[in-house]
């Protein structure tokens, strides 16, 4: 289909526009602060980053099959509850909770699958459902914020590995390969195919159904794995995740370079976006910018990003044989 | 209204499906309150009712411009920002004096249109993706006035607005008389107009539209622009039902006028859905909210009913839609009539 002409005019991905911004302002950020090039400076970074990086991960598996998630704050707030209340009564309850809010994670992600794919309701509304569902359940489990984390979750997530490598830094790298390595298999370059243009692979005789429900499913375990990083971050559990965390994963794979039309980004441009946004908090609490200003420089941060990235796609799209559009969502692909 | 459309417009199909979804989401919104007033007696009075209703106006006419964005393919995330924002201007700006209210609406209104103007503009010429211009002028404004105002009005909104919301006309409250100008002016307008049917064919095929020659870039500012319109109407409304304001009150409205919309039958993708539908959307919310305030659950409980509702609702809508064209198709042989343009379309905006 779109494949070959764009393996011919193969252009920047959108994301180097991303980076570049991120390492930017994190040049910026350690030249304001050089207290912070520290190897406890950079484990504080990316443990700031990694709860937003993995939640985005997942949505963005979900975005480039061209459906839309917002059950990510229901699922953090389940697992974070979960942490909480589970972890420190059980004996080696740090397994016992990762291994659940895996499952619940993943449990989720399949209803979320089974909605969409299978009951083809829209995923933007749907979603909305489970989201307001998860978020029920954390309060059921858990009134009230409180509730406590086991130490070894909170020590040795938010510390270094071998005193060298923060483990955030790790985990994120896994993150990073893992995607290196599955967006080659048949399933990933399958999320491509669906997310450009789901006709077209139904009738090449891909499974789009069953690619769907997979890309939800994988997608609510990564949301469990973000909130059992927030609890390793928190240490407390707090039933009440707040929707705006859920509007910067959104645009954490935005900027990173994602068409929220489906069928092009990746994760790794998300982790960009997660950082730069991370990056962005620290740089104007650096600098001593009062709070309503963050918000109006999250905001403009937010639209240069996309203006970067699109100014990247029009480039490429010079490069490109344009065959014509795929879908009707209307600023999909510019 | 549909009755006139069916005598007026030869073209149209007997009954359209997305009338139908919208008069049975009306009627499950009535067997909610039915099956409550079964379970419990003294729930369900008329006061009862005209209060849910005045209170569901708000998300009926904040969902409208989400409605008129989402028919176009597109999203606006800056409403609730833009109703608290209303809410506080409103406030901020009469001050306890309905003199003031001569300029201060007006001054409200253009604030609040030009915050949809920005997101028009960044969305049609910029290119940037809708669900990243508007939460970003969303999240931008919200700072705005939060340097301004510091969170919360501590003015009192005009006593006209207050009265507004309170009063009653022979006995109606005068928002559920609001709410059914709202309803007929922005169905006409949605789908009686030049104007609405050009925004359903851009929503249908942006492609086509262009080739048609529609004003694809002007409709799409409009749109946005008429989203912060009616989500300053509602901001200002709300403030005169609670009589103060503060910088958060929009935000519980996010969410639900995008779930009025697509339990009201529209498309996300856009091209497909009627206000009415929308309409009775935002009236199952709202009623749906009021119902779970009373039965005293706790707030977990609230949720799991709410959330799971809102799906089953949406279950019910899709597949009913499903049979209703196949049905519909087999017996009239035609195809629910909607990316047809009508023949004025050419005229300008």
């Amino acid at each position: 289909m779109n494949q070959a002409t764009r393996e011919k005019g193969r252009p920047l991905p959108s994301s180097a526009f991303a980076g570049l911004l991120c390492l930017a302002m994190l040049a910026i950020y350690l030249l304001k602060t050089p207290s912070a090039i520290t190897l406890a400076g950079i484990t504080d970074l990316l443990n700031n980053t990694v709860v937003l990086a993995l939640a985005a991960s997942g949505l963005t598996l979900v975005i480039l099959a061209a459906e839309l998630d917002l059950s990510s704050v229901g699922v953090i707030a389940v697992s974070n509850v979960i942490v909480a209340t589970l972890s420190t009564k059980l004996p080696s309850g740090a397994f016992i909770s990762l291994t659940l809010v895996c499952l619940v994670g993943l449990t989720a992600g399949l209803v979320n699958g089974w909605l969409v794919a299978f009951l083809e309701l829209q995923s933007l509304a749907c979603t909305l459902g489970t989201m307001i569902v998860c978020q029920g359940i954390a309060l059921l489990i858990l009134e009230a914020p409180g509730g406590e984390v086991d130490g070894f979750i909170m020590n040795r997530l938010t510390d270094t590995v071998f005193g060298v490598i923060p483990a955030a830094g790790l985990i994120l790298g896994l993150v990073v390969t893992g995607w290196l390595l599955f967006r080659r298999t048949r399933l990933g370059i399958a999320i491509y195919a669906v997310g450009t243009d789901s006709v077209a692979s139904r009738l090449t005789g891909l499974n789009v159904k069953g690619t769907k429900l997979i890309v939800f499913a994988l997608a609510g375990a990564a949301y469990g794995l973000a909130g059992y990083m927030l609890s390793a971050q928190t240490g407390t559990g707090d039933p009440r995740v707040s929707n705006s965390f859920l509007l910067y994963v959104f645009a954490a794979v935005a900027i990173g370079g994602t068409s929220l039309g489906g069928g092009r980004g990746g994760i790794i441009g998300s982790v960009v976006g997660a950082g730069i946004l991370t990056v962005m908090q620290k740089l104007l609490f650096a600098l001593g910018v009062a709070e309503f200003y963050t918000n109006i420089f999250n905001g403009v941060i937010m639209v240069v990003a996309i203006l970067f990235g699109n100014l990247s796609a029009i480039v490429a799209l010079r490069q490109r044989v344009i065959t014509g559009r795929h879908k009707n969502s209307q600023y999909a692909r510019q | 209204m549909d009755s006139e459309s069916r005598s007026v417009n030869p073209g149209v199909v007997a009954l359209k499906p997305e009338t139908i979804t919208a008069f049975l989401v009306l009627l499950s919104a009535v067997l909610m309150m039915l099956v409550m007033k079964l379970l419990n007696p003294t729930f369900g009075s008329i006061e009862q009712i005209a209060a849910i209703l005045t209170t569901s106006i708000f998300l009926v006419v904040a969902s409208y411009g989400q409605g008129l964005v989402i028919l176009l393919g597109g999203i606006d995330l800056s409403i609730g920002v833009v109703m608290s924002i209303a809410g506080m201007m409103i406030a901020g700006l009469t001050n306890g004096s309905n003199e003031a209210l001569i300029w201060a609406l007006p001054v409200t209104l253009l604030s609040c249109i030009a915050i949809g103007l920005v997101n028009g503009l960044g969305v049609a010429f910029l290119k940037i993706p809708p669900f990243i211009m508007t939460l970003a002028v969303g999240t931008a404004f919200f700072g705005v006035a939060l340097g301004m105002t510091a969170g919360s009005s501590q003015r009192t909104v005009a006593p006209a607005l207050q009265v507004l919301m309170s009063a009653r006309i022979s006995g109606i409250p005068i928002p559920i008389v609001l709410i059914c100008g709202f309803l007929i002016a922005g169905s006409l307008l949605q789908g009686r107009t030049a104007t609405g049917r050009k925004l359903y064919a851009i929503g249908s095929s942006i492609a086509a539209a262009r080739v048609v020659g529609l004003p694809i870039e002007a409709l799409t500012v409009a749109a946005y622009a008429m989203s912060g319109l009616c989500a300053s109407f509602a901001g200002m409304l709300l403030a005169g039902y609670s009589s103060s304001a503060t910088l958060d009150m929009g935000d519980p409205f996010l969410m639900p006028t995008i779930a009025a919309v697509v339990i009201g039958g529209a498309r996300v993708t856009g091209g497909k859905g009627l206000y009415f539908g929308t309409f009775a959307g935002a009236i199952f919310l709202s009623s749906l909210s009021t119902i779970i305030t009373v039965l005293s659950l706790s707030q977990g409980w609230r949720n799991i009913i709410q959330g799971g509702i809102i799906i089953i609702a949406l279950i019910l809508q899709t597949k009913q839609w499903y049979l209703f064209s196949m049905v519909n198709r087999r017996l009239t042989g035609k195809r629910p009539l909607y990316s047809v343009l009508p023949q004025n379309s050419e005229s300008q905006l």
